[in-house]
């Protein structure tokens, strides 16, 4: 069972550590003064899948992407990328990942083909002809001020100049923040048709979980910089359930089954979701005397989200 | 086809059953190329190993077949295994419908009732509009 309290990622559920990971964050730690931005992450993420990071903002997301990147010191522990150290081989493993950052880096007064001529020149593995094939498949006029494309196409460019070198590893920082449904489903279509045509590692934050249900197989869930959920998507969300059950008297609250992570009273109605053993709170919410009935809801990723952040934030953690 | 996250159904269990309606209704016939694990996965914009997953089942069921060159061919003879698992998955289906109507203290007529209700009120699949590869 993955504990809430004290996270522990080396569960037989998580991805295999080791040299079967990515991407590996140990014990990573970032303080801005008396801020702890990032605090103890141990993170892995396996070599081919696609990593959801969601968390609130300001929960340390950007922080620690922008730490796997190089691009900020972390204050303690370590990053590995391939099994390499990131603070020693930052130049070998920057041809391996495509970054796409959470605000674009792009300079508006550039005309599309000058954006990609400029970063064509910082990295060595660049490949001229797959920019120019992804130029024309994502339909993006290389004459276009940057100024003057849409936030869809800014995202496009973004992802063609994270992708133009081939990486094996892609770094997507809330990439579909403010864009429309349409312009989402686009983006997110050549995110997938890069992983298609190759296979990829893929680390996705995003506050669209309905995307992130359907794209990513493992889920992280960051809290104030702590990981506390790092989760097969499918077992995440077969072992996370929500009950509702009709109580005797409205006025008692029954016990919280074992796995609880947060609970809600409305009247007679009192709903719990549980992360763990869902059979074994059934049972225990059947044999609880002040409950009358119970009932087993469906449950999206975005409600489990929810769910265990307001557990967290009302300190309702029955978990050790 | 569509899938549905607001169910709690793990996708590849969505798509696999998908493609066995549509089997079963006669949208991919014995020998009929289905939808590449890409085209898929682009359609329903999910991560391709969760279809390959999807694809593996149903090929362990039987129902389609890899073969070189063309890509996932629907077996022959498959349709009434397809049929048989959509039955399978229509009896879970009634049976926790009944469930609950059990636990909310309604008796079989008044379920017999609500299900001729439901039968009348749901519109027919549009699996006839679906495209083919």
């Amino acid at each position: 069972m993955t504990s809430l309290a004290a996270p522990t990622p080396a569960t037989a559920a998580s991805p295999p550590a080791g040299t079967d990971a990515a991407i590996q964050t140990i014990g990573l730690v970032k303080r801005f003064g008396a801020r702890t931005a990032v605090d103890g992450l141990d993170l892995t993420i396996a070599r081919g899948s696609t990593y959801g990071l969601i968390g609130l903002n300001g929960a340390g997301k950007s922080t620690a992407i922008r730490m796997m990147m190089g691009l900020l010191a972390p204050t303690s522990g370590r990053i590995l990328i391939d099994s390499l150290a990131m603070s020693a081989e930052r130049t070998t493993l920057m041809g391996r990942i495509g970054y796409v950052p959470d605000r674009p880096t792009a300079y508006p007064w550039m005309r599309v083909s000058e954006v990609i001529a400029f970063s064509s020149a910082l990295r060595p593995t660049w490949d001229d002809a797959r920019a120019a094939s992804m130029l024309s498949g994502y339909q993006l006029d290389p004459r276009q001020r940057i100024r003057k494309l849409s936030k869809g196409q800014g995202a496009k460019l973004s992802l063609l100049l994270a992708l133009a070198h081939d990486p094996s590893i892609l770094i997507l920082d809330e990439p579909t923040d403010g864009l429309d449904p349409i312009a989402r489903d686009d983006f997110l279509e050549h995110v997938l048709s890069s992983v298609c045509d190759k296979p990829r590692t893929v680390l996705m934050s995003s506050h669209n979980l309905g995307d992130l249900q359907r794209i990513a197989d493992t889920i992280g869930i960051l809290d104030a910089g702590k990981l506390v959920v790092q989760k097969p998507t499918d077992e995440l969300l077969a072992t996370t359930k929500r009950f509702v059950a009709v109580l005797a008297d409205p006025g008692k609250s029954p016990a919280a089954p074992p796995g609880t992570i947060c609970t809600r009273k409305q009247g007679r109605e009192w709903t719990v979701t549980v992360l763990g053993s869902p059979e074994s709170a059934l049972a225990a919410l059947r044999a609880e005397p002040g409950i009358t009935q119970v009932e087993l809801v469906d449950i999206t990723l975005e409600d489990i989200f929810k769910d265990i952040i307001r557990g967290r934030q009302a300190q309702q953690e029955i978990l050790p | 086809m569509r899938i549905d996250t607001a169910s709690d159904t793990p996708i590849f269990h969505q798509i696999a059953s998908a493609i066995r309606e549509a089997v079963a209704a006669g949208v991919y016939r014995p020998g009929d190329t289905i939808p590449s694990i890409r085209a898929t996965a682009l359609q329903l914009l999910v991560n391709p190993n969760t279809v390959a997953r999807a694809y593996d089942v149903l090929e362990r069921e039987g129902l389609i077949s890899a073969e070189r060159g063309v890509g996932m061919v629907v077996s022959h003879r498959t349709e009434d295994a397809a049929r048989a698992r959509t039955v399978q998955d229509i009896q879970t289906g009634f049976g926790s419908a009944i469930q609950a109507g059990r636990r909310a203290g309604l008796d079989r007529k008044r379920i017999d009732i609500l299900y001729r209700q439901s039968w009348s009120a749901t519109p027919k699949p549009p699996l006839s509009q679906e495209e083919k590869p």
